[in-house]
């Protein structure tokens, strides 16, 4: 594997992770707060959705 | 399984290899640095000051084999990792890079080295260090080129973007920069060291437990011990390649603080 392939591979991974973690951390927050249990579920979404696009934005776009 | 282990651990007491295994007691007295990870750390700082001391002292242009080994590993860190990924600034980083390199690869390696074996990097506290080390070097090294609030906010908008959807991505993209890069780094280290340090000490110990049982376990007992060598094997594998994505993610993240567009 090439140092270039390495790169977007290890920043994909951490893209994924932090979406996962910040947006739904905020969804579990909510959910702990409200009292709720769809803000977890929503929050992954969010946080996935976001993290796919950002990786989009870095390795797709040209 | 489970109960397996327990009959054995009734029968002979055999005790499972567990997270225990890691927390050795101090060699000397009560003292806790003269634990063997640590004496380990030291004794690798020694021998690779030593080879290298010793490989470049005589240095000729027609290379003994000891100068040559020795300029192999540095000039694979010098043009494979440091040059090829960071650019033409990469003189800066190549003593940091080799060192960090050397001294993961040496310690990784103690894990299979007879009589030392055992990885330092399977106590999580060490790769924190090497990762808080490179999180600060790569953090500097962009705020120095670019000045704070340029390289801050290359790191929080990504160019591009509708304004809207900043709510979004940046805070991914902060966590991305400040946890999740020095956490993954010095995780995965730990991890494949840790786990690694178990595979071989429940294979070995349990062809060990084995070979003390009734005579069908005896029998059963060189096939744990040959798996236990070929996983010694597969060890050095991961030894190394850790030691180099380590060095690799390293200079990756110097080489994008360094860049003026991500």
């Amino acid at each position: 594997m090439s140092n270039r392939e390495e790169n977007a591979l290890w920043s994909i991974f951490g893209y994924l992770l932090s979406g996962l973690i910040f947006w739904g951390g905020i969804g579990w927050a909510l959910d702990r707060w409200l009292g709720t249990g769809f803000f977890l579920l929503g929050g992954l979404l969010v946080g996935m959705a976001g993290a796919i696009y950002l990786v989009w934005l870095r390795f797709g776009r040209d | 399984m489970r109960s397996l282990v327990r009959f054995s651990a009734e029968g002979e007491g055999f005790v499972p290899p567990s997270s225990n295994d890691f927390n050795l007691p101090p060699i000397f007295g009560d003292n806790a640095y003269t634990t063997k990870p640590i004496l380990l750390v030291g004794l690798s700082v020694i021998l690779i000051s030593v080879f290298f001391l010793l490989s470049s002292r005589k240095a000729a242009i027609v290379p003994s084999k000891f100068q040559f080994a020795g300029e192999s590993v540095y000039a694979f860190v010098r043009n494979d990792l440091a040059r090829d990924v960071i650019g033409h600034e990469f003189m800066r980083f190549v003593p940091y890079l080799f060192t960090l390199f050397t001294f993961i690869l040496t310690n990784n390696i103690f894990g299979i080295v007879p009589f030392l074996q055992f990885p330092a990097m399977s106590h999580v506290s060490f790769p924190y260090v090497l990762a808080i080390f490179t999180f600060v070097i790569f953090h500097y090294v962009g705020i120095r080129k670019q000045g704070i609030g340029k390289y801050v906010k290359e790191i929080m908008f990504m160019p591009g973007v509708p304004k809207a959807a900043y709510v979004l991505l940046t805070p991914i993209e902060i966590v991305t920069f400040f946890l999740t890069r020095p956490l993954t780094l010095s995780l995965r280290l730990f991890a494949n060291m840790f786990a690694g340090h178990l595979l071989l000490l429940v294979f070995i110990l349990g062809g060990d437990h084995l070979l003390k049982g009734v005579i069908g376990l005896k029998l059963i007992s060189p096939f744990a011990f040959a798996f236990g060598i070929g996983l010694t094997f597969f060890e050095f594998m991961v030894q190394c390649l850790q030691a180099y994505i380590f060095t690799l993610l390293t200079a990756l993240y110097i080489a994008g603080a360094l860049a003026d567009e991500h």
